[in-house]
C-alpha cells in the first residue's frame, strides 16, 4: 500500500507552474497573503517582421514558492490571468530544512505531470 | 467582593507558574506505519492547532496503526524502529514555547522532531505576528519539515518515512 492511493485528483497538494504561460505580471506575488512567492524577470525587445516597432516582453528569470510559508489558500491560482499556476495532488516533498521547502521553476514545473493539457476555452 | 478579583488573582496558584509549563506531559504512544510495517515508532503528538486533526485523520484511516510495545524482533527489522518522534503540529506562541522545549527535553533517546505544517515550519500565516514562534526549529532540532496548511495525512506518512531514511543513512 502506498500512501498516495486515496488522493483525490484535484486535492490541494502543491501548486505547479507553467513557466511558458507566465507573463511576470506579479499579480500572484502581490496578492499572496503570506508573501511566499518571489519572481524575477527582465524585459526583452522582440522584433516581428512587418511590425512598425519592436514589442517589449517580460522574460521570467526566477520564480519561487516557499512552501514553508504557503497557506495553500489558492488565491494565486485563482487570480493568475493566464492559468500559469494550477493545483496538483502531490504531497511528498517534505524537506530536511526549512530552506529546502523553497521550490524554484524546475521543481514547480516538474509537478505539472498530471496537468490536463486540453484548452479550457474553445477557440471558436 | 471586588468583581474579577477571583479570576485575575493568581497569587494563590502553586508556585505561580504557567499551567502548561508545569502540567505532566502525556506519554508517547507506539504506532506502526502501514506503508512500512517494519517501522514502529513512538509518537508524542504535540497538537498545538488545527494541523493536529490531520494526525487523527491518519489514525482513523489506518495510515497509522496504534500497536503494543516494541519487542526485540522489531528493533532488528528497521534501524528507525524504536525511535521516539516528537510530532509538532500547529502554531507555537512564545508563551507556549517553554512547554514545547520541555516536551523535547523529556523524551527518551533516540529521538527525532518532525515539524508538521506551515506554522511549525516558519510561523506560516502568522509570519507577521509578534507573539508567534517563527518556526519550531528555533526551539528544537527538527529532522523533517512537512509542508502544508494543513498537510494531508499522507504527507505525514511521507514525512515519517523520510525520518526513517534520515536515521538509516546516519
Amino acid at each position: 500500500m502506498t500512501t498516495g492511493d486515496r488522493m483525490p485528483a484535484h486535492s490541494h497538494g502543491v501548486i505547479a507552474l507553467t513557466a511558458s504561460a507566465c507573463t511576470s505580471c506579479m499579480i500572484c506575488v502581490r496578492e499572496c497573503p503570506v508573501w511566499c512567492i518571489e519572481l524575477e524577470c527582465h524585459d526583452e525587445e522582440v522584433t516581428e517582421p512587418g511590425a512598425r516597432r519592436p514589442r517589449t516582453v517580460s522574460v521570467l528569470d526566477a520564480f519561487t514558492i516557499d512552501y514553508g510559508l504557503c497557506m495553500y489558500c489558492g488565491i494565486c491560482v485563482d487570480l493568475c490571468p493566464f492559468d500559469a499556476l494550477a493545483w496538483q495532488p502531490d504531497f511528498d516533498y517534505a524537506a530536511g530544512s526549512a530552506a529546502g521547502l523553497v521550490q524554484g521553476i524546475s521543481e514547480l514545473e516538474s509537478w505539472r505531470n498530471n496537468l490536463d493539457e486540453s484548452p479550457k476555452v474553445s477557440g471558436s | 467582593m471586588e468583581i474579577g478579583k477571583e479570576v485575575f488573582d493568581t497569587s494563590s496558584a502553586p508556585g505561580n507558574t504557567l499551567g502548561l509549563v508545569s502540567a505532566p506531559l502525556p506519554n508517547p504512544r507506539m504506532y506502526r506505519v502501514a506503508a512500512d510495517p517494519s517501522l514502529r515508532v513512538q509518537i508524542l503528538d504535540l497538537g498545538l492547532a488545527c494541523c493536529a486533526l490531520e494526525v487523527g485523520s491518519a489514525i482513523a484511516t489506518g495510515l497509522l496503526v496504534e500497536t503494543g510495545l516494541l519487542d526485540a524482533a522489531d528493533v532488528g527489522a528497521s534501524p528507525a524502529s524504536g525511535t521516539t518522534i516528537l510530532l509538532i503540529s500547529g502554531t507555537s506562541t512564545d508563551a507556549l514555547a517553554p512547554a514545547v522545549l520541555r516536551a523535547w527535553e523529556q523524551l527518551p533517546e533516540p529521538k527525532a522532531a518532525v515539524s508538521f505544517g506551515a506554522c511549525a515550519n516558519t510561523g506560516g500565516p502568522y509570519w507577521d505576528a509578534p507573539t508567534v514562534t517563527k518556526g519550531i526549529d528555533q526551539l528544537v532540532p527538527v529532522t523533517i519539515y512537512v509542508p502544508g496548511c494543513p498537510p494531508r495525512p499522507e504527507a505525514l506518512i511521507a514525512g515519517l518515512l523520510k525520518v526513517r531514511d534520515e536515521i538509516e543513512v546516519a
